[in-house]
């Protein structure tokens, strides 16, 4: 009971200090600084008409970089605690609903995930996001059979190989213009089709990728009942 | 949409996370808490696609909805039922 009211009055305060704060906020009604340059040169800049994953991907390119290798320390992290102690939940005997979901849901979410990062640059998606519903439809199938699925080696293969790709497409503008992560030397094409804004769809494929393996590696982690990875 | 809709559809998900956010101290099972926090998650996407970030929305549906609440899910597992 004390940890229930402790709990409470805890999220109160946090409601009462977001309650003071937010009035005293100012919503801009004009966009200024660098917030303006993005949003009326971007287009012309990187191609991609989608704006969020401009900054994201070619604006904010190294910041992305380095929430990748933060990303990759912390599953690392979480595989190699979990390889260390096995938990190994047990693969129960899936039940009816689960099995049927497992066998009809996975090839339309995998189909939305991949379309999601490959059309990042033009509607909205990501890497990020569309990486993590990847990791999803493993996550799915793993539930729907009693069996360990069994990936060894693959999983940080493709981990290790998109990470790698992103850092070498950086590389790749250091070579020709000389700038590190420079999005625009190839071209950047027509904004709105699928062959366009410059390096952003190999970059946001790599990102997938990386991040679709990572999180099934997690998942595959809490099914390890000892031996390797 | 209309202004005045849109309202009633943000009070009312915003009413539901509150009431699911305070609901979650008090449940008894612990089942029970992990899925009231799982649908916390599942209305926050909402209110972000209704806030016209829809790669946000997917982001929250797919992390905060499935992928935390699984690893909730085994982490209760793990410590044996109810707790």
């Amino acid at each position: 009971m004390i940890r229930t009211l402790t709990g409470l009055i805890i999220v109160l305060v946090l409601g009462a200090v977001a309650a003071a704060v937010i009035p005293e906020m100012q919503m801009r009604e004009e966009l200024q600084g660098v917030g303006y340059s993005y949003v009326s040169r971007g287009m012309d800049d990187t191609g991609s008409s989608n704006l969020v994953t401009a900054v994201i991907v070619a604006y904010r390119g190294l910041d992305t970089l380095g929430e990748v290798v933060v990303l990759f320390c912390a599953s690392t992290a979480v595989v190699l605690i979990l390889t260390l102690y096995p938990i190994g939940i047990k693969a129960s005997e899936p039940s009816r609903v689960v099995a049927f979901t497992a066998k009809v849901l996975p090839a339309p979410i995998l189909l939305f995930g991949v379309y999601f990062i490959a059309h990042s640059h033009i509607s909205p998606g990501g890497g990020f996001p569309g990486g993590t519903v990847i990791a999803s439809v493993f996550l799915l199938v793993m539930l729907g059979s009693s069996s360990v699925p069994d990936g060894r080696g693959r999983l940080p293969a493709i981990e290790s190989l998109a990470g790698l790709s992103f850092g070498l497409l950086g590389f790749w503008g250091i070579m020709t213009v000389g700038q590190f992560l420079n999005n625009a030397f190839l071209g950047t094409g027509t904004p709105g089709t699928i062959v366009s804004g410059g390096l952003i769809p190999l970059i946001s494929i790599a990102i997938g990728a990386k991040v679709a393996s990572e999180f099934s590696g997690v998942f595959k982690a809490f099914r390890n009942t000892g031996g390797t990875v | 949409m209309t202004e005045t809709l849109m309202t009633v559809i943000v009070v009312t998900f915003g009413g539901m996370m509150i009431t699911a956010a305070i609901a979650v101290l008090f449940v008894r099972d612990l089942l029970s808490a992990i899925i009231i926090t799982g649908f916390v998650s599942l209305s926050a996407s909402v209110m972000f696609l209704l806030m016209d970030a829809p790669d946000v929305a997917i982001t929250e549906a797919s992390i905060g909805a499935v992928l935390a609440t699984m690893i909730f899910l085994w982490g209760r597992g793990k410590i044996g039922g109810d707790g």
